[in-house]
């Protein structure tokens, strides 16, 4: 052993906790365990399932309103294309 | 004189277990984290679970080997759960005054706050080896690891410490002359 590990020996000493740390430890022996609350896991499964067909259900009203609104969309479209053609048409006949 | 309300029906005493070995759990702890507060939670925490587990322990000594091991299982752990937190930086280290002989308590402190920047598993090897009194393989044995990977640990230590001490110009020849 040379001189770093005599020393290391010397400063990694065993040291003693504060005085009143065993009552303290044996104090919480004798506290009484508080349960603690476990969800029933069947619950857990239905609740995910419930938050995953809303969210399905959700994301499927979704997807409607936004073709709803792509169809309106292109009525809109052929209809001033249709007017615009009704206005040529009516034009040449003049 | 300390009392315990619920003694645990078993030939071990655990309040007798707790005087006996809480220098060498707090200590472990203590080296490791470099924290007395956090320190000695941790080990009161390990201390906890030899109760709750005392119907399992078969012997004096065998409650010295588990709560040895589930200390550095705990000190290790609660090392990781601080990590996000500041460490010591080598920077921080305090400078021992240039010239002084290595013999004096600011050498020893400033080891144990270079052992604290070693990294968990060297840290651990380092305590065990030099404040148990482990053989490497009784390290190896207590941390699960190949004895082969505890010596290279402990060498690679030593070097590192050597280096870092040498930059502080603390070395052999002062101490021995």
């Amino acid at each position: 052993m040379d001189w770093l590990e005599r020393e290391l020996k010397g400063a990694l000493t065993r040291e003693e906790p504060s005085a009143d740390f065993a009552s303290r430890v044996l104090r919480r022996t004798s506290e009484p365990v508080r349960p603690v609350y476990r969800w029933p896991q069947w619950l857990a499964a239905a609740a995910a399932v419930i938050v995953l067909a809303g969210a399905g259900l959700g994301y499927r009203q979704y997807r409607g309103e936004m073709a709803k609104e792509q169809v309106m969309q292109a009525f809109k479209i052929t209809s001033v294309k249709v007017n615009r053609i009704q206005s040529a048409v009516e034009g040449v006949g003049k | 004189m300390i009392e315990l309300q619920n003694p645990p029906e078993t030939a071990l005493d655990f309040a007798d277990l707790v005087l006996e070995h809480q220098s060498m759990v707090f200590s472990v702890c203590w080296h490791f984290l470099h924290d007395r507060d956090q320190a000695e939670d941790v080990a009161q925490e390990v201390f906890l679970g030899l109760h709750r587990n005392i119907a399992s322990i078969q012997s004096a000594a065998h409650a010295g080997h588990w709560l040895r091991k589930v200390a550095v299982q705990r000190a290790i752990d609660a090392g990781r759960r601080r990590a996000r937190r500041p460490q010591v930086a080598l920077e921080d280290v305090a400078e021992p005054v240039a010239h002084t002989p290595v013999r004096d308590p600011m050498l020893r402190e400033t080891l144990r706050r270079l052992i604290a920047t070693l990294p968990e598993t060297p840290r651990m090897a380092m305590i065990l080896r030099y404040q148990e009194d482990l053989d490497p393989t009784e390290i190896g044995q207590v941390m699960d690891m190949p004895v082969a990977t505890v010596k290279s640990h402990l060498q690679r230590s030593l070097a590192l410490l050597r280096e870092k001490l040498a930059r502080r110009g603390v070395r052999e020849e002062k101490w021995t002359g």
